[in-house]
């Protein structure tokens, strides 16, 4: 038995589920493909309904 | 993701770590290295929109806050050239040619899938020219340019004058070269260019292969001056983007690509129109939709402040093709709806709201995995479980599972999360 969790992925869903995890204190290993995290979300300038800056 | 073996509560993963030839413990992050690199590569980040160095961070706030070397493009890793630069120049000595991938072995509880998707590339749409038509761009490209930290500093410059400014940078080079050869050989023989061409036009130049290079040359100089002042006279009369069409559906409710709706475009286009009109309040934007959806919390209201606030016209017909003018102006013909007729509008810029689409990697993870995905290829849940794959402890949140905008990916995020830890939980072990 492990108690790991494995996120794949560390655009805004990957974060945010591991960020969950460790709050919890759960070891959590992400895998991302690019040298950064922050995936599409990232590239974004604003975001709707609130006009809210992106990451 | 390499290989997967086991089952829930004890999966076996092996992840390569893939070299970044940069030391991540000790890289500091200051960008030394990218200064002095020799080598520019197309910059993805901002969507092919500006360069970058071969030695780069993804993005300037991007995290880790180290830097990668892109092996396929160094000079000294993918080329087999001399350089070595970024290594002389990094004081942190962080840089390392010989670093290799790494494989490391993971034993997890429970796996999160969270690959998110990829923007359906539109140039398989003939009548939509976007690899024709310089001013036809998708709707990340356009994110990038109304972005402050993007390759325009957020100004709305079109894509046609971008380009033009980089074709004159390398004209004024060669013009450069080009005038120093000639101005040397008009030195070394006391005689001005016009005498030799006016000779060698007329055929009366001596049979000498200094003088018909030089003839040569000063003929190439006067057509690239000629290039260069038509250049200087398109870029006297260029004009940021004020007028902007975004088209809906671009790639997807086309059941010659994707079915179904990708959800988050529609508001997204409001936004951009929202956010250029903000920039500079002499946008206006039309938006091309079979229909405006705009079924979230507080989006509703936010279209109508659109159309109020910014300038915004919705228009309902589904754009049936993109032309250009002689000044590079796309010119987007539809139907209109309302009054019965084929019509057709010059716009400065075109907009495409393009259809989230599987990420390319998706089919490769579910074959390791073995779990399903649904037949337009995102990872397949079930209705009531609507985060758990086809296999137990393995789940799926955001737009891996389907198009979705961010808020519903953050809470699906944060479900998949809580599902992960009821079977990692050490309380549930306890029980169990």
């Amino acid at each position: 038995m492990s108690n790991d969790v494995l996120v794949i992925g560390g655009g805004i869903a990957g974060i945010q589920a591991a960020l969950d995890l460790a709050e919890m204190g759960i070891q959590v290993h992400m895998v991302e493909r690019l040298p950064s995290i922050g995936g599409k979300m990232a590239q974004l300038d604003k975001t709707f309904p609130t006009n809210d800056c992106a990451i | 993701m390499e290989q997967v073996s086991g089952e829930v509560g004890a999966f076996q993963v092996a992840v390569r770590k893939k070299a970044r030839y940069v030391n991540e413990n000790l890289c500091t992050g200051c960008g030394a290295c990218a200064e002095k690199c020799p080598t520019m590569v197309v910059d993805v980040f901002n969507a092919g929109l500006g360069n970058r160095k071969a030695i780069y961070k993804y993005f300037p706030q991007g995290i880790p806050s180290v830097f990668t070397i892109d092996a396929a493009a160094c000079r000294q890793l993918g080329q087999g050239k001399k350089c070595g630069v970024c290594a002389k120049v990094c004081q942190a000595k962080a840089v390392d040619y010989d670093q290799k991938d790494t494989l490391i072995q993971l034993e997890v509880g429970a796996v999160v899938i969270a690959t998110g998707y990829e923007v359906f590339d539109p140039s398989v749409i003939p009548e939509y020219g976007y690899d024709r038509i310089p001013n036809v761009v998708t709707a990340l490209e356009f994110e990038r340019l109304l972005s402050a930290s993007g390759p325009t500093a957020g100004h709305l410059d079109r894509p046609s004058e971008l380009a033009l400014v980089k074709e004159m940078e390398e004209a004024e080079k060669e013009h450069k070269k080009l005038q120093r050869q000639v101005s040397q050989l008009e030195e070394k023989h006391g005689k001005p260019s016009s005498e030799i061409v006016a000779a060698f036009q007329s055929g009366t130049l001596p049979d000498d292969a200094d003088l018909r290079n030089w003839a040569l040359l000063a003929q190439d100089l006067a057509s690239l001056e000629a290039r260069l002042d038509s250049m200087n006279r398109r870029k006297a009369t260029a004009s940021v983007a004020r007028k902007l069409a975004f088209i809906q559906c671009v790639g997807s409710r086309d059941f010659r690509f994707n079915p179904f709706c990708s959800s988050y475009c529609c508001m997204h286009s409001v936004k951009e129109a929202m956010i250029a009109h903000e920039h500079d309040n002499g946008v206006h934007s039309s938006i091309f939709c079979m229909d405006l959806r705009a079924v979230g919390r507080g989006f509703e209201e936010y279209k109508l402040r659109g159309g109020k606030q910014a300038n915004i016209r919705y228009i309902r017909g589904r754009v049936a093709e993109i032309t250009q003018d002689e000044a590079l102006n796309p010119v987007v013909w539809y139907e209109s709806t309302q009054n019965r007729q084929v019509v057709h509008e010059t716009f400065d810029l075109v907009i495409l709201a393009t259809a989230c689409v599987p990420s390319p990697g998706a089919a490769e993870l579910a074959r390791q995995f073995q779990v399903e995905l649904d037949r337009n290829g995102f990872f397949k849940t079930d209705p009531l479980a609507p985060l758990n794959t086809s296999r137990p402890g393995v789940f799926v949140c955001g737009c891996a599972q389907g198009p979705m905008d961010i808020p519903e990916s953050v809470a699906q995020a944060s479900s998949a999360a809580a599902r992960a830890a009821e079977i990692v939980a050490p309380a549930r072990q306890a029980v169990g």
